[in-house]
């Protein structure tokens, strides 16, 4: 049952050993002459003002990450679910059910976009 | 063969845990965390449930990854990672954490295992998103409706936290 | 041959590195992680438990199990972030008022 599995595993080591190998590739075929000038992360702008991770970001971002977590989970119950409607017996029911788990995470979906957590201003 | 493929991938989620908590810099720890996450949904393939696997690459490494890169993002990281030192509690800390472990070990390999084996053999699990769906749509109805109030309380407390410290930013 | 023994030992040795995590680490977000690390021990001990006793329960459990990670990684960074912008600081050992 897991031997399909293996191609999986081929292909996770072969996109693994490409990125790696295309950073080292360009590593060493690179031309190297570097001066002051060169290092800076804009060559011609402005001098950068203080770092980069000093949280400059806004929030918003994280507040759609959040949006995304919890549908992503909806996601995560809608597979299981889709592959059983062929099912004559159950799918009425798990159909109904589905409906209620959805109704229930859309109300939290409405107060996100009553608050104004949608709006990107 | 699947001895040699399940101590490559605990020997990997292993090194990877261990750096997870020892490097300074947090984006680093995600991205140990990430690998830490695949190994182990390659062992929840040996263990004969794809689905686990899957849900565990999209939810674990697709969303919670994402969302603590976003608080790292947001967050002003820079100056106190830095700073940051061991202390006097962390001897004794480490002392328990080992101890607990050679505990639990202790206890496994002393322990048996008298429950009955249940009926869902290597046979049945072919189609294993559909034989998991089968066993969630009919026996755990009732914590599959709690599971949406679950995420309906996070999603709603989440906004209203962060939205919340976002008025008060704009107000100063 | 692969025994139950063999997983509950890689899923305690995890659940050990993520308890030192929590112990010893002063990053918060660090600390959080570490609790994810936790949550996959427990997931490894169930699905393991559930493979080598032919029961479903472990697997469905283990599915449940991630939806509550999920909500509880959003609530926590929602309240570190709050945190955050009220004191500014991630370190645990500052973090110890009740009032903002």
């Amino acid at each position: 049952m897991i031997i399909p599995y293996l191609g999986v595993l081929i292909i996770v080591g072969l996109v693994g050993f490409m990125g790696v190998m295309s950073f080292f590739a360009s590593f060493i075929m690179r031309p190297r002459n570097p001066y002051a000038e060169k290092l800076t992360p804009w060559e011609c702008g402005m001098e950068p003002v203080g770092e980069a991770n000093a949280g400059h970001f806004r929030v918003h971002y994280f507040i759609i990450a959040i949006l995304f977590i919890v549908f992503d989970v909806e996601t995560l119950f809608l597979f299981p679910w889709a592959t059983l409607l062929t099912d004559k017996g159950l799918s009425g029911f798990i159909f109904i059910e589905m409906i209620v788990f959805v109704a229930i995470l859309a109300i939290g979906f409405i107060y996100a976009w009553v608050k104004g957590a949608l709006e990107w201003v | 063969m699947e001895q040699l493929f399940f101590y490559i991938f605990a020997f990997a989620a292993v090194i990877s845990a261990i750096l997870v908590i020892s490097v300074r810099n947090p984006v680093h720890s995600a991205f140990f965390l990430i690998v830490t996450f695949m190994q182990v949904a390659a062992i929840f393939i040996l263990l004969r449930s794809p689905f686990l696997a899957a849900v565990q690459v999209f939810v674990y490494v697709g969303a919670v990854m994402v969302l603590f890169l976003f608080a790292v993002l947001v967050l002003d990281m820079g100056k106190e990672t830095m700073k940051e030192h061991l202390h006097g509690q962390s001897i004794p800390a480490g002392v328990m954490a080992v101890i607990l472990f050679l505990l639990m070990c202790y206890m496994v390999v002393k322990g048996r295992i008298v429950a009955n084996p249940g009926s869902y053999g290597e046979a049945a699990l072919v189609n294993n998103t559909e034989v998991i769906g089968r066993e969630l749509y009919t026996r755990f109805i009732y914590p599959f409706e709690i599971v949406s109030l679950i995420l309906l309380v996070a999603l709603v407390g989440a906004i209203a936290l962060v939205m919340q410290s976002k008025g008060k930013e704009q107000g100063k | 041959m692969l025994t139950l023994t063999h997983y509950l030992i890689l899923s305690f040795t995890l659940f050990s590195i993520g308890v030192a995590g929590v112990l010893l680490r002063r990053n918060i977000i660090i600390v959080l992680m570490s609790l994810e690390l936790i949550f996959n021990s427990v997931n490894i001990s169930l699905a393991a438990f559930s493979y080598f006793l032919r029961s479903l329960n472990g697997t469905v459990f283990v599915i449940f199990n991630i939806t509550v990670a999920a909500a509880e990684v959003a609530i926590g960074l929602a309240i570190l972030v709050t945190v955050y912008r009220a004191r500014r600081t991630v370190n645990v050992d500052e973090i110890d008022e009740l009032r903002g």
